[in-house]
C-alpha cells in the first residue's frame, strides 16, 4: 500500500515540476524547433525519461545511431511535425509519424497483411533500417511481433538452419501475405521440385485442387513453421491426424477412419526400431505420391504389393514371386492372392501372434479360395473334396484335439513358396515328400522302413514317377487312419490300393512289373476268403509289409525265400518249416509251376473231352429212344 | 400181373449208401463252389441268409460233408469186401472186354448205323464208368481235400508247390465230377425216356419189368432163367 501511495506521490511531484516548467515557458513566446540540435539538447540525455501510460520510458535518442541509419540527414522535424519544444509532451494533439509523406511509393503496403502495422514496427523508429539491413538482420524482426508458439517453431527448424527466412515463403518487403493451402505446393516446390511433382499426381493434390480448398497440402504433413522431417512425426502429426478423424472419414468401409485405426493394432505399429514404427503409413503408401488404394498407380494395389512389401520383406517376397500364387498374380490373374489377402491390410499381425494364422485357422484361410470349385485343379476338375477333404484328415482331427505337431497347409506346401507337388524342389514333390513327412518328427519310424523299399528306391534312384510315396497310399489331403475296427474293410482297402497300380496294365507295362499279382491273389485262398468276407485272411500287406516293401531278391525282404516261412508263420504255425519251390503269384503256370500247368491242361482236356462226349451221348440217346417209343406207339 | 413185377435193383443198405453219397456230394458242391465264386448271386444269397459267419460256416459244413462222404466210402469198402452181395456188386462193376463191344455197338446204334441196341447186363458201360468215376473222384477229392484241410501240417511236407497242385486238382476235379453227375447221371435217372419221369430205384430199390427189359435185358433174362420159384419166393419176401 505504501508503495502505491509513494508512486502516486512521485508522479504528482513530477507533474508539479512539469507544470512549473510549462508555466515558466508560457511566459516566453511560442517557438518551433529550428534544428536537430534543439532536440538533442534534451534527448541526448541518457537519463531523460517520460511517463507513457504510467510507464517510465527512456526518451534518449542516440544521435550517432540516427546519423548512421538510413535516415542520416533527415531532420527530426521531418517526421515529428507540429512538435513544440517548450511544451512537454511536445504535442497535445498527437500526430502520428507519417512515413508516406516522403515514402509515397509504398501503395501496396496498405493491401498487405501488414497494412495496419506501423512502419516503425519493422523498420524501427530512429535507427531506421534499410531493406538491406533488414535482410541482414533476418527473421528476428518478424518474430518480435509473431510470438505465437507455432511461429516460434521456425527457430531451429530445418528451414531456419538452412538459412531460410520468413520472407522465403511469405514474400518479402511490403507484400507480405498469408498463404492458403493451394499456394503451398508451388511455394515449397520452388526448392522441393521433385516432391512437388510427385505430390501433383497424388490423391491429396486431387482433393486439394478439385474439391476441397482446405485439402491436404505440404504443411498439413510437414507442419507450418517447425518443418518436420522425421517419419514418425509426419505420420502421427500428418497422416493420422486426418485419417483417424471419423468426421472426415466416416463409416467402416475401406478408407474409413476405423479402417485406418486398425493400424494401431498391427505389428507394423507395435514393433519399433529406434522408437520408430517398423513400418508406417508412408512405407507402404508412399509419401508425396500417395494414391487411393484402388488407383493402378498406388503402391498398395494388389499387383504391386510384392514390390511394396518386398522393400522390407525381401526374403519372403522372392519366395512368393516364384510360387504359383506369385506367378498367377504376375500373369494378371485376379483370383491369385497377394500379400494383403492373407495378411490383411492395416491390421497386419505376425503369424505367431495372429490367431488367423494358427495352424487350425490357416486351413480356413486357404480354403476360403480352395473350395467350392472356385479354383480349377489341373488334375481334379471340380472335385473340391481334394483339398477341402483335409478337414476329414487325421491331421486336421489331431489339430482339433490340440496336437500342435499335426501339419496344416503350410507345413507341406510352404507358406510363401506355396509350391505344387509337380515342382521338383517342392516339399511335396515325389522325391521330397518322404522327407517332409518322415523328418517332421512324427513319422520317422515309417521313413526308416520306407527308405530302401522297392518303392523308395525307384523314386530316388530311378526318378520313377509311378512309384508310390507317402501320399499315393495315404492320400493327399484326406490322410486317413487305418480302419482298425473293421479288419475286412481295411483288408479290402489295402487290396484296392495296391491294385490301383499293380492291376493297371498301363503302369504294369510301363514299369515292367509282374502282371498277375492282383489276379493271382484274387484267385488264391487268401483272396477268395477276403472276397467272401473273412476278417482275418491275408492281404497284400500281410506278406509284403507296408512301408518296407522289398523285392523277393532282397535278403531283408519279408518275401525273401528264407524269410517266407517266418512271414507265413505269422498266420500258419506249420509254415515255419515250410519250403517254397515255386512262385506265390504265378504268372505263367507253364514256367512258374509246371506241375500245376500239367494238372490244368489234363483236367481241361478231361472236362472238354469227357463232358463233351457225355452231352453228345445224351443227345443221341434221347433221340434214339424217342424214335423207338414212337415206333412202339404206332 | 406181369406189368407189376418188380426186380430188386438196390438193397436198403445200398440205397442208404447212395443217399449218403448224394447228399454229401451236393453239400460239397454248394459249399465248395461258394468259396471259388464268392460274388455269385446264389453265394451272396446264402451268405445273406446265414449272416456274419457265413464263410466260416461254409468251411465247417464242407468238412462235415466230406467226413460223411468218407465214412460212407469206408463203409462201402467194407460192404464190397465183406458181404456176399457187395462182392458180387463190385464183380459186376468190373470192366470186361464185353464192355468194349457193347460200347462200340452202342455208338453205332446211337449214330444210326445199327438198328438194335446192344443188350446190357446188370451194369452197362455207362454205369460202370459212373461207378469208377465216383471211386476215382472220391479218392482224388478226399486226398487233396485232406491236404488242404490240414494245410499247416502238409505245408511242411509238400511245400508251396504241393499246396498249389492240391488246390488245382481239388478245383478241376470238382468241376469234372459235378458236370459228370449233372450231365450223365441226372440224365439217365430223370430225363432218359425209358424211365421218365424218374428211375425210382434209388428210392424204392426196385425196377419194373419194362425198365428191366429196356435197360438191363440180359440181367432180366438171367433172372428169368433162374428158377421161377426162387423168383416168386423173393417176391413174397417183400
Amino acid at each position: 500500500m505504501n508503495k502505491i501511495i509513494r508512486n502516486i506521490f512521485v508522479a504528482l511531484t513530477g507533474l508539479f515540476i512539469a507544470f512549473l516548467f510549462i508555466a515558466v515557458s508560457e511566459n516566453t513566446t511560442m517557438s518551433f524547433v529550428d534544428s536537430d540540435e534543439d532536440c538533442y539538447a534534451c534527448h541526448e540525455d541518457k537519463d531523460l525519461t517520460a511517463d507513457v501510460n504510467g510507464k517510465k520510458v527512456s526518451m534518449f535518442i542516440d544521435k550517432n545511431k540516427v546519423n548512421a541509419s538510413a535516415h542520416a540527414g533527415v531532420e527530426c522535424r521531418d517526421c515529428h511535425q507540429n512538435y513544440n519544444p517548450d511544451e512537454v509532451p511536445h504535442t497535445k494533439t498527437k500526430t502520428n509519424v507519417n512515413c508516406q509523406s516522403c515514402h509515397d511509393d509504398l501503395k501496396g503496403i496498405t493491401e498487405s497483411v501488414h497494412g495496419k502495422v506501423e512502419c516503425s514496427s519493422c523498420h524501427k523508429p530512429h535507427e531506421i533500417k534499410t531493406v538491406k539491413q533488414m535482410k541482414e538482420a533476418g527473421s528476428g524482426e518478424c518474430l518480435d511481433c509473431h510470438k505465437t508458439k507455432g511461429v516460434r517453431q521456425f527457430v531451429n527448424s530445418i528451414h531456419d538452419k538452412k538459412g531460410l527466412e520468413c520472407e522465403s515463403c511469405h514474400k518479402g518487403g511490403h507484400g507480405v501475405a498469408n498463404l492458403t493451402n493451394k499456394d503451398v505446393p508451388s511455394l515449397c516446390g520452388k526448392c522441393h521440385s521433385q516432391n512437388k511433382m510427385a505430390l501433383a499426381n497424388s490423391v491429396h493434390n486431387t482433393t486439394l485442387s478439385q474439391s476441397n480448398t482446405k485439402g491436404p497440402t505440404c504443411s498439413d504433413c510437414h507442419g507450418v513453421h517447425g518443418i518436420l522431417t522425421s517419419k514418425i512425426s509426419i505420420e502421427s502429426e500428418g497422416c493420422l491426424n486426418c485419417h483417424l478423424d471419423e468426421k472426415k472419414f466416416p463409416g467402416e468401409e475401406k478408407g474409413s477412419a476405423k479402417f485406418v485405426a486398425q493400424y494401431r493394432t498391427s505389428v507394423h505399429a507395435s514393433i519399433t526400431k529406434n522408437d520408430v514404427e517398423a513400418a508406417g503409413c508412408v512405407d507402404c503408401h508412399g509419401d508425396h505420391m500417395v494414391q487411393n488404394a484402388d488407383n493402378p498407380q498406388a503402391a498398395t494395389i494388389r499387383a504391386r504389393q510384392m514390390e511394396t512389401c518386398g522393400k522390407c520383406h525381401s526374403d519372403v517376397v522372392s519366395e512368393f514371386k516364384i510360387s504359383k500364387h506369385g506367378q498367377e498374380l504376375a500373369n494378371g490373374n485376379k483370383d491369385a492372392p497377394t500379400c494383403s489377402d492373407c495378411h490383411g491390410e492395416h491390421d497386419i499381425k505376425t503369424t505367431f501372434s495372429n490367431d488367423e494364422f494358427s495352424k487350425i485357422n490357416l486351413v480356413d484361410k486357404c480354403l476360403s479360395c480352395h473350395k467350392d470349385g472356385k479354383i480349377k485343379h489341373k488334375n481334379y476338375n471340380g472335385e473340391e473334396e481334394l483339398i477341402s477333404g483335409y478337414k476329414e484328415s487325421q491331421h486336421y482331427k489331431a489339430l482339433q484335439k490340440g496336437n500342435l505337431d499335426a501339419p496344416t497347409c503350410s507345413n507341406c506346401h510352404g507358406a510363401h513358396e506355396m509350391k505344387s507337388a509337380s515342382e521338383v524342389d517342392s516339399k511335396i514333390s515325389k522325391r521330397n515328400l518322404e522327407k517332409t513327412c518322415g523328418e517332421s518328427g512324427c513319422h520317422s519310424d515309417q521313413l526308416k522302413e520306407y527308405i530302401g523299399s522297392v518303392h523308395e528306391v525307384a523314386i530316388t534312384r530311378d526318378g520313377n514317377k509311378d512309384s508310390p510315396t507317402c501320399n499315393d497310399c495315404h492320400g493327399n489331403h484326406v490322410i486317413s487312419k487305418k480302419v482298425i475296427d473293421d479288419k475286412l474293410e481295411q483288408s479290402k482297402a489295402v487290396i484296392k490300393l495296391c491294385s490301383n497300380c499293380h492291376a493297371s496294365t498301363e503302369i504294369v507295362d510301363r514299369n515292367d512289373l509282374p502282371t498277375k499279382v492282383a489276379e493271382s491273389y484274387k484267385e488264391s485262398f487268401h483272396g477268395l476268403a477276403t472276397r467272401s468276407g473273412l476278417q482275418e485272411a491275408a492281404n497284400c500287406e500281410s506278406c509284403h509289409g507296408n512301408h518296407n516293401i522289398r523285392p523277393s531278391t532282397d535278403s531283408t525282404s519279408t518275401i525273401f525265400k528264407t524269410n517266407l516261412p517266418q512271414t507265413c508263420g505269422n498266420c500258419h504255425p506249420g509254415a515255419t518249416e515250410a519250403f517254397f519251390t515255386t512262385k506265390i503269384h504265378i504268372e505263367d503256370a507253364r514256367k512258374d509251376s509246371p506241375i500245376v500247368y500239367i494238372v490244368t491242361v489234363f483236367y481241361m482236356a478231361m472236362i472238354i473231352g469227357l463232358i463233351g462226349f457225355m452231352v453228345l451221348h445224351n443227345i443221341l440217346d434221347y433221340r434214339r429212344k424217342t424214335q423207338l417209343k414212337k415206333a412202339d406207339g404206332s | 400181373m406181369e406189368a407189376e413185377e418188380k426186380y430188386l435193383r438196390m438193397t436198403k443198405s445200398e440205397r442208404i449208401q447212395h443217399f449218403l453219397l448224394l447228399s454229401s456230394f451236393m453239400v460239397l458242391i454248394v459249399t465248395g463252389f461258394a468259396l471259388k465264386f464268392p460274388e455269385a448271386w446264389w453265394v451272396k444269397m446264402i451268405s445273406a441268409v446265414i449272416g456274419e459267419y457265413a464263410f466260416e460256416a461254409r468251411g465247417i459244413v464242407h468238412r462235415v460233408a466230406s467226413v460223411v462222404m468218407i465214412v460212407a466210402s469206408i463203409y462201402h469198402l467194407y460192404y464190397i469186401s465183406m458181404t456176399q452181395r457187395g462182392r458180387q456188386l463190385v464183380k459186376d462193376f468190373f470192366p470186361s472186354l464185353r464192355d468194349i463191344t457193347e460200347f462200340k455197338d452202342s455208338m453205332l446204334y446211337l449214330v444210326g448205323r445199327k438198328s438194335d441196341r446192344p443188350l446190357y447186363g446188370r451194369f452197362s458201360y455207362i454205369e460202370k464208368m459212373e461207378y469208377w468215376a465216383v471211386v476215382w473222384g472220391t479218392v482224388i477229392m478226399g486226398a487233396t481235400g485232406f491236404i488242404l484241410w490240414f494245410k499247416d501240417f502238409f505245408f511242411r511236407i509238400v511245400g508251396n508247390v504241393g499246396m498249389d497242385i492240391a488246390t488245382a486238382i481239388h478245383y478241376y476235379e470238382a468241376i469234372l465230377a459235378s458236370l459228370a453227375i449233372l450231365v450223365w447221371h441226372l440224365y439217365f435217372v430223370f430225363v432218359n425216356p425209358d424211365v421218365r419221369p424218374m428211375n425210382k430205384a434209388w428210392l424204392s430199390g426196385y425196377l419194373t419189368k419194362e425198365e428191366m427189359e429196356k435197360e438191363h435185358p440180359l440181367e432180366l433174362q438171367k433172372i428169368e432163367e433162374e428158377s421161377v420159384a426162387e423168383e416168386k419166393k423173393m417176391k413174397s419176401e417183400l
